[in-house]
């Protein structure tokens, strides 16, 4: 295991923009309980534990209108 | 002049004709109300003018130019306030109404001052929030800004007040009598005390046709009953004033509702002046004594019957 | 032409507000800097949880790879988010009425679809530069001039083109459809059509498909450049063709 702690420095780009997507869509689920379907728990799942295409599936059909 | 003429109207929907031959004309500088029931087809007209709807027959022409269904020319010569406006909610006002400026082809600085302007008119001015967080009636005040922003010479109104409480229904109603000035108003509603408030002419859409349609004093005129009312406080008085052989003569032609009794009469002057001498002799005093005026919902009710 | 700009505009500041902005650029951005990652690092990866005692060839990696890695992950997964994206473009007005105003204002109606196809072209061009500067920077950091190929840079052009006529198609969709799940399916009837037509071999040569899927096979010098030619004029007739379809059909649509 010690090969993935020598690549960290090349995937730290990678991880941090998973984390921006991860951390800005759960903001986002957070701040407006609002949802086109389903509910705070299961968008909160999909964005925390599918990588890349959860937060990009709750920005394209599960935000709710802002209040 | 007329703003809008809509001559011979027809629209089917299914097997349900909403629209059979609907023909109306608003004049210049009026105010016009268009009522009928739920359902009696006044979206509907009004969405055939703007050219959101198809019509199935007849003709509609907004100062003399018509109406046709997608792409229409007319359309620059309306502002339109649906009955739910719905904006750009990430957008705030000033950006909003910079957009609905910059589309119909106006110059920045006209663009600032007639925001400002428009943005003082609805009580929306210095709002900076984003239009996502408006209530019912900001978004409703937010629609008439946007439905006046290129000068409309025809405002058209889908319910203005229908989905507000009673405070923004009175705001919405003063701005509107503000406009009259500027330009001709159609609005549709079936809230009867809103016609009576600002509108000087009206039409009552029915089964598909206008039943009703002219001057609101001139339509109260034609109905207009020789009729007294007289009310009493107490069941006694009413009772005395019944009995009283004075007032036989008056009371051949008269209806007794509850504590008030209606009196017809073909000379009204006369039965008043005899009336309260009657009155006076007796000692009989009423609560009230006045003329009968048609009320607006009489006559909607008659029109629809 | 004021019209046309002020509505573009609209549509970047949307993009920008609903966070679509923020998703397309960075899931580009991963993908360009995933790519040169995968090819560099995935025969160690993989040998390294190879169970002991098992062996396999594995050759060293080269730019190649790279840019192979590329190619797939635009094509494949690239595409999708962008499709995904855009497919809600024309839904989210009708569903909600929000182009009621504009239109009632004069604003002519093919004006609100050209205006869209400008702004999901941009948004897909930008993305797409951002995802190929970054493929190009690692690719380059590891493989130093090896990173310039031959044909490189038509291969590039053919798969941006390629996007190029998809969200055409996905604005013809978005018009046609009322929801943008109606869009996203028209959108992939389309491509599988395409992927259909391919086994024929005499429309093969035509096909539009052709620019993502023969990127790879010029990069490792099987085919001519020429091959692009007639993939190329189809997909941009086609392009011209789904938007003119599309101001046809949105002039006469019930809003």
């Amino acid at each position: 295991m010690n090969t993935l702690f020598e690549y960290l420095p090349i995937l730290l780009p990678v991880i941090l923009i998973q984390l921006i997507l991860m951390v800005t869509a759960l903001v986002h689920v957070l701040r407006h309980p609002n949802y086109r379907f389903g509910n705070k728990v299961v968008w909160i799942v999909i964005v925390v534990f599918i990588q890349i295409i959860g937060p990009i599936i709750y920005f394209a059909f599960g935000r709710g209108e802002d209040e | 002049m007329n703003v809008l003429e809509i001559e011979d109207l027809k629209k089917k929907f299914g097997s349900h004709q909403v629209l059979d031959g609907l023909s109306i004309a608003v004049p210049e500088h009026s105010v016009f109300g268009f009522l009928g029931k739920n359902g009696a087809g006044k979206t509907t007209t009004m969405k055939i003018v703007l050219g959101l709807l198809q019509s199935d027959g007849g003709e509609v022409r907004v100062l003399g130019e018509k109406s046709v269904y997608g792409q229409n020319a007319a359309n620059r010569f309306i502002g339109y306030l649906p009955d739910v406006p719905e904006f750009y909610s990430y957008m705030t006002p000033v950006e909003y109404l910079r957009l609905c400026g910059q589309i119909t082809g106006m110059k920045e600085k006209q663009i600032r001052l007639k925001s400002e302007e428009l943005l003082e008119l609805v009580g929306l001015k210095g709002v900076k929030k984003r239009i996502g967080g408006f209530s019912r009636g900001m978004k409703q005040r937010l629609g008439i800004a946007q439905a006046l922003f290129n000068e409309p010479k025809l405002l058209i109104c889908d319910e203005p007040t229908s989905a507000l409480d009673p405070v923004g229904r009175r705001e919405v109603l003063d701005i509107m009598e503000q406009v009259r000035e500027k330009t001709t108003v159609i609005f549709s509603t079936h809230v009867l005390t809103d016609v009576e408030r600002i509108c000087d002419r009206v039409a009552v859409l029915n089964n598909g046709k206008t039943v009703m349609e002219g001057r609101l004093d001139e339509i109260r005129d034609r109905h207009r009953k020789n009729a007294l009312l007289i009310a009493f406080e107490r069941k006694e008085n009413l009772k005395r004033f019944i009995e009283e052989p004075v007032f036989r003569k008056l009371l051949t032609a008269s209806k007794k509702e509850g504590c008030q009794v209606i009196i017809e009469a073909a000379d009204i002057e006369q039965a008043e002046s005899e009336l309260i001498r009657g009155l006076n002799e007796t000692q009989i005093m009423p609560s009230r004594l006045e003329i009968l005026e048609p009320s607006l919902e009489g006559l909607f009710m008659e029109a629809i019957q | 032409m004021r019209a046309y700009a002020a509505f573009t505009k609209k549509e970047f500041t949307e993009f920008t507000r609903t966070y679509k902005l923020l998703i397309l650029g960075l899931v580009f951005l991963l993908f360009g800097i995933m790519s040169p990652l995968a090819a560099k690092y995935m025969p160690e990866i993989i040998s390294q949880f190879m169970p002991a005692g098992m062996e396999i060839e594995v050759s060293a990696p080269t730019a190649l790879d790279s840019w192979m890695q590329f190619f797939k992950n635009i094509s494949q997964l690239g595409l999708f988010v962008a499709v995904i994206l855009f497919g809600g473009i024309m839904s989210s007005e009708y569903s909600r009425g929000t182009l009621i105003h504009m239109l009632t204002k004069g604003l002519p109606r093919r004006t609100v679809v050209l205006a869209k196809f400008t702004a999901a072209s941009l948004l897909w061009t930008g993305a797409y530069l951002l995802c190929f500067g970054a493929a190009y920077g690692y690719t380059w950091f590891y493989w130093r001039s090896d990173a310039n190929m031959s044909g490189l840079s038509v291969a590039i052009a053919a798969t941006w083109l390629f996007g190029i006529f998809l969200l055409a198609i996905t604005i013809l969709g978005s018009v046609l459809c009322r929801n943008s799940y109606g869009c996203l399916l028209f959108t992939g009837i389309a491509v599988v059509l395409q992927f259909l037509l391919n086994m024929l071999p005499k429309i093969k040569e035509f096909n539009p498909l052709e620019l993502i899927t023969e990127g790879t096979p010029l990069l490792q010098g099987q085919i001519e450049t020429g091959l692009f030619l007639k993939p190329t004029i189809i997909a941009c007739v086609g392009t011209l063709l789904c938007v003119t379809l599309s101001c046809i059909i949105f002039n006469k649509k019930k809003l």
